[in-house]
């Protein structure tokens, strides 16, 4: 057999990983108790991968208040036309059958850290040893002025799934030719980098279908420049011509104010009076639940060990997703799935005495730009520096073939199938 | 030398055991990168391929060319560029354990 050097290093972290194990702290208690609060890909993954690899020998509770998921990922082509509604809605049923998870319906409303309890709605409270968070995002609705949480059915974000997905695309629907549709973009750090381009792409291709093409759509961004621009851009132009429009900051000089009941925005540039349409997808943060627990001292987001996702506050609770400071990673469903499956390794290794190995993370972000037409941005991390950083990135490149695009939206559609599969069934 | 023989023997007695067993660890640890985007069925030639059931040494093989990027594909040449030899064939070992659904 030979053995080069990097086997023999790798193959020595791994025994020292596992000979790290020798006295897990709760190993000898009943049954270690794991509460996940928030069912979506980082909340789901991380029950599913406990309960499945302990065989049981750890006591997971998942606490979600929906019966459904409704994922964000695909929503956009809920909206651009490309799926059905019920397509991108999962259900909950098997993790329960097939894992014996304990499924709590219910809205996890604080985090009693003294106690290491989460307290439900209606006053109940679960005890944990170990508590894995994924609430996923809170909306700032004072980050636009004249904006309110009030207005949002009015001026739609579409940033959390349901009704707001499927009023953005009822709000489409009825933009007559000619009409003009702004979007406003959110700042950094936001969920999902190429989401609102990958949205405004969806925009212009139901519109073009459907004959209306005389309407435009208008982007006011904070941002002076965003996630795959290199590549929407030169598309939009080739394939929508000028009706997408994308303003920076140094051209439309801020957002002054939104009007929703009038239909209009106010930017240092311009009025825009009458819109069709006004998508406000405002400034995000992490879910309140783990913001009021202190796990958020800087304000936004959650700070977390890259080599664990512990909370760097509390290490008895791991932070996924979007909620929480990953580094270089995006906030997307792929990285929460990834993020989990490294907290329940982690986790097995300190409950139940499970072999432990060094983390390493995986992204894809795909986007769709028109039929057959998707682009992708990804990458490999690792732990380094203190921070989740990446090692490998990769991203389409400008003028690439009709055939690499297609099969690019292939393969985002087969990652669709398999990642939700990965998830709840 | 027959000291040394010995101590080669014992280390290979003591390794041997941890070894394999870090392997299917490993292996296990590592497949749950992959089933993000590859299900344990469908045909051979979907967008995204099965990857249960196959020669370990075809398996290491594709990895092995991704990893130097002598075959297409920008995903699995990330992921393939940080496996070490001993990483693919733990993860070649795990999958090719499985059975394909059909």
């Amino acid at each position: 057999m030979k053995t080069s050097r990097r086997d023999l290093i790798a193959g020595t972290g791994a025994l020292l990983a596992a000979s790290t194990l020798a006295a897990p702290a709760l190993l000898g208690q009943a049954r270690p108790r794991v509460v996940v609060v928030g069912g979506g890909p980082g909340g789901a993954t991380a029950a599913k991968y406990l309960a499945r690899d302990s065989q049981n020998a750890i006591s997971v509770t998942l606490v979600e208040e929906n019966e459904t998921y409704q994922t964000c990922f695909h929503s956009n082509l809920y909206i651009g036309g490309f799926k059905r509604y019920d397509e991108i809605v999962h259900r909950y049923d098997r993790l329960a059958s097939a894992y014996g998870i304990a499924l709590v319906r219910s809205r996890a409303t604080q985090i009693d850290r003294d106690r290491k309890e989460v307290v439900l709605t209606d006053g109940g409270r679960l005890p944990y040893d170990r508590l894995v968070l994924s609430p996923g995002i809170d909306l700032n609705y004072d980050s636009v002025p004249g904006w309110s949480q009030a207005a949002e059915e009015l001026m739609p974000h579409g940033w959390k799934p349901g009704r707001q997905t499927q009023l953005i695309r009822e709000k489409l629907d009825a933009v007559p030719d000619g009409g003009t549709i702004v979007m406003i973009a959110p700042p950094n750090p936001y969920r999902c980098p190429p989401g609102p381009y990958e949205r405004a792409s969806m925009f212009a291709h139901v519109l073009k279908r459907t004959g209306r093409d005389k309407a435009r759509i208008i982007i006011l961004d904070p941002k002076d420049s965003f996630s795959k621009q290199g590549l929407f851009m030169p598309d939009w132009e080739r394939r929508y011509g000028a009706m997408i429009e994308w303003l920076g900051p140094k051209v439309h000089d801020g957002i002054t104010s939104v009007d929703p009941k009038t239909g209009t925005v106010v930017t240092g540039f311009e009025t825009y009076e009458n819109c069709a349409f006004v998508n406000v997808i405002p400034a995000q943060m992490a879910g309140a639940i783990a913001r009021d627990a202190g796990l958020a001292p800087a304000g936004g987001y959650c700070t977390i060990d890259p080599a664990t996702m512990k909370s760097v506050v509390d290490p008895t609770i791991v932070v996924l997703g979007d909620a929480c400071h990953a580094g270089d990673m995006p906030k997307s469903a792929f990285s929460a799935n990834s993020q989990a499956k490294v907290a329940a390794m982690i986790l097995r290794g300190e409950l139940v005495g499970a072999q432990t190995f060094p983390a390493r993370y995986l992204n894809t972000c795909w986007s769709l730009i028109d039929t057959d037409d998707a682009i992708k941005v990804g990458g490999r991390y690792e732990p380094r520096d203190g921070r989740i950083s990446a090692v490998e990135t990769f991203i389409s490149q400008p003028g690439e073939s009709a055939e690499t695009r297609k099969q690019t939206q292939a393969e985002n559609m087969a990652w669709y199938d398999a990642i939700c599969a990965d998830m709840f069934t | 030398m027959r000291v040394a023989l010995l101590c080669v023997t014992v280390l290979l007695i003591h390794a041997t055991p941890l070894r394999a067993a870090g392997d299917i660890g490993l292996g296990q640890y590592l497949a749950a990168e992959c089933v993000s985007c590859h299900q344990p069925s469908g045909p051979r030639d979907a967008d995204i391929p099965p990857i249960v059931g196959w020669p370990e040494d075809q398996f290491v093989a594709v990895l092995s060319a991704f990893g130097r990027k002598q075959r297409d594909g920008q995903v699995m040449q990330a992921v393939a560029a940080r496996l070490s030899r001993e990483e693919m064939a733990a993860l070649a070992a795990y999958f090719g354990a499985l059975t394909p659904q059909p």
